[in-house]
């Protein structure tokens, strides 16, 4: 019995054999014509109250990839988004943080979109080496904390806060300033970096607090209208709630210009969602308004033809995955040894990058964008039109 | 000081609209703790679907950023709101609360936050979590306002206090004039003596249910053209307020959750002359906590041995 069964195991194991023979040259063939799919993370609020801002981004990072994936995605493997909605609360943005650090697959993140998230899920991305470039997220401690995977895009709000400082005290010639804040780190954030110009300038300013959550306004406007400031900066990172602040400063009869930062620069939910009432107030932005830009002309058609009039982040968002794929395919020659950790070198070394944005995209060694600079828009019949330009320049660089 | 005393007549102006709105609500809650003795937690979620009710309505008749006859609209979002809520009321009371009467008060009292959980998620789907706008400036301008004794007073403002007062004097009226208003009387006092007295007290607590939450249909209308947006949350804190509102005047009492109301609204409004008005809602809970220190029975109410 045992004689007779050794020839029948050694034709097992031959048929075995060639059989994995058979596979392996097999997938080695298909392998040349179609490699596996590449991913890239897409973080940002898109449930919740600001999901408007969001929902425009991951519309804009899809149409990124859907060009890219036309044009051979990455060297030959295509994009795939890995959705990560962290509905702007920075307990969701660590969670989704892990989720994507934990598929290998995934080599670059594009967002999260909010300071607050940034902030929370940095030491999550940074622990799994995963390269995130934010399109929007201004706050300026994320890129002074020694993380090396933090890209972003956006000028920081230590060049924003300057800048509106000098528009209101240079140009508006404010005496008396109220800013109400919303206790967010964006908020709060900007309008800490809009005080101290405006008091070295010899202003009077004047403080107040609300809650994100917040719907009745009455209780702080009715203190605002007792200071009789000259302007109300408003450090929201929410325009519908802007845009019910504005509607019900009215209903105290309080007559006052108003002025915001770039969260709010958003037209349906801002102007059109202040009936008229925003008519006249003031918004800071960390870009040019794409519309202003010959290359972005197409993109922004194709966007709204698809998906209807485009807010604020959409071109900032397109822009980000665009340098976040650009990188992918310089980051190694092989496709199959795309990773991590060449990605984010690859990242680093962005010099130039001529987008859609109106001006060449370079990152300092933090991660900070090089070159950026802050445009203040005025509302004026329903549409935000450019007052004013002021180089985005970061203390200390 | 000088700029604080300027305040005072804008703040009491500013209680008495949220005072208007908080004592509406605080009417349900009392009245179906009236027939019930229980606390209906679901309440300020029926608020808010009220309050996106109305905002529905709006929609539907705002085409192309206007709205033909701003009077009709505003009237059939209130009939509209009125009307999704009473139905909205009637059916919790019959599949949430009926098939547990004579249980246990907690039970019923889950059963409650079970309904509120409910109704605040299915929101939060339906709208993505999202606040939306009401374009009140179609209905009534915002910048509609008179000014009296350094106090402004919006036209939206003085509509909801008429409109308050209004439903509360016809409330009183049918609780102590009308046939009905007597039964449910009884069977606040006793449900059991009640029906011995052939009260239909099922029948009353359906109809209380009914009533109460069509006062909270109203509330929300008023709140969002007040606040000139609503979201899913709106129902938390409202709810909240409603509940120190009845606890303030005395729970179970009618004229208590007026006053209770009314003068929650001005302690938050005062309040956030002193404190800083992101504050505003501790104000509110601080009211509650000396409320039960103080006086548990609240204002209205009469300390009773039987339903201790």
């Amino acid at each position: 019995m045992l004689r007779n069964s050794r020839p029948k195991v050694s034709v097992t194991l031959c048929g075995i054999l060639a059989a994995l023979l058979v596979l392996l040259v097999g997938t080695a063939a298909l392998s040349a014509k179609s490699l596996p799919p590449i991913k890239i993370g897409a973080a940002g609020p898109y449930t919740g109250d600001v999901s408007k801002i969001g929902l425009d981004g991951l519309n804009a990072i899809k149409m990124a990839v859907e060009e890219a994936n036309a044009a051979g995605g990455i060297n030959g493997r295509m994009i795939e988004i890995v959705e990560a909605d962290d509905a702007a609360d920075p307990a969701k943005a660590i969670i989704v943080a892990e989720m994507l650090a934990m598929d290998r697959n995934v080599i670059g993140v594009v967002g999260p979109m909010n300071s607050a998230t940034a902030q929370a899920a940095l030491p999550t991305y940074q622990r799994a080496g995963l390269p995130i470039i934010s399109q929007s997220a201004t706050y300026p401690q994320l890129t002074e904390m020694g993380y090396d995977i933090m890209f972003r895009i956006c000028p920081r709000d230590d060049a924003q806060g300057p800048a509106s400082a000098e528009f209101i005290t240079e140009v508006l010639q404010a005496k008396t300033i109220y800013i109400i804040d919303d206790k967010t780190t964006y908020g709060q954030g900007l309008a800490d970096q809009v005080e101290p110009g405006l008091k070295a300038a010899g202003v009077q300013v004047l403080r107040g607090q609300i809650d994100i959550a917040d719907r009745d306004f009455s209780p702080i406007l009715t203190r605002v209208r007792a200071a009789e400031p000259d302007l109300v900066y408003l450090g929201l990172a929410n325009p519908a709630q802007a845009a019910s602040l504005i509607k019900q400063a009215a209903g105290l009869g309080l007559d006052v210009t108003f002025m915001g930062g770039d969260g709010l620069k958003e037209k349906d939910q801002l102007i059109d969602g202040a009936g008229g009432l925003a008519e006249g107030m003031y918004v800071t932005s960390i870009g040019k308004d794409i519309r202003e830009v010959p290359e972005a002309q197409a993109f922004i058609e194709k966007f709204e033809a698809r998906y209807g009039a485009m807010s604020v982040f959409g071109g900032q968002s397109y822009e980000a995955a665009h340098i976040l794929i650009d990188a992918a395919r310089r980051a190694a020659a092989d496709p199959m040894a795309i990773n991590r950790s060449n990605v984010r070198e690859a990242i680093s070394k962005t010099t130039g990058y001529e987008g859609i944005l109106g001006f060449p995209i370079s990152f300092d060694a933090k991660g900070d964008v090089v070159g950026a600079s802050i445009f203040v828009y005025q509302v004026q019949d329903g549409e935000f039109v450019p007052v004013a330009e002021y180089a985005a320049t970061v203390p200390g660089n | 000081m000088e700029q604080l005393i300027s305040q005072i007549p804008q703040q009491i102006v500013n209680g008495i609209t949220l005072g208007s709105v908080y004592a509406l609500l605080a009417l349900g809650y009392s009245m179906v703790y009236g027939v019930l003795r229980m606390l209906n937690f679901a309440h300020g979620d029926v608020f808010m679907v009220g309050a996106f009710t109305g905002w529905g309505v709006l929609m539907l008749f705002a085409k192309g950023g206007q709205v033909a006859m701003p009077l009709l609209v505003l009237a059939a979002m209130v009939l509209g709101a009125i009307g999704a809520t009473a139905l909205l009321g009637a059916g919790i009371e019959r599949f949430a609360y009926r098939p547990l009467r004579g249980g246990s008060r907690l039970v019923t009292l889950i059963s409650a936050l079970g309904v509120s959980i409910i109704l605040q998620n299915a929101a939060m789907i339906l709208t993505a979590g999202r606040a939306k706008t009401i374009p009140t400036e179609l209905l009534i301008p915002q910048d509609m306002v008179i000014r009296f004794a350094g106090a402004t007073i919006s036209a939206t403002r003085l509509a909801m206090v008429v409109v308050s007062v209004i439903t509360m004097a016809l409330l009183d009226a049918v609780v102590l004039k009308t046939r009905f208003g007597r039964a449910m009387r009884a069977t606040s006092q006793d449900s059991e003596a009640a029906e011995y007295m052939g009260v239909n007290t099922s029948m009353v607590i359906a109809i209380t249910f009914v009533l109460g939450s069509s006062l909270a249909g109203l509330a929300g209308v008023m709140i969002g053209l007040y606040y000139t947006q609503v979201d899913y949350m709106i129902g938390f804190s409202a709810g909240m307020k409603a509940f120190t509102a009845a606890v303030l005047g005395g729970i179970g009492s009618f004229r208590g959750a007026a006053a209770g109301g009314l003068l929650l609204g001005l302690a938050e409004s005062f309040g956030v002359l002193i404190a800083p008005p992101v504050y505003k809602d501790a104000i509110v809970f601080a009211v509650l906590i000396l409320t039960l220190i103080l006086r548990p029975s609240g204002l209205y109410g009469k300390p009773s041995a039987s339903r201790a």
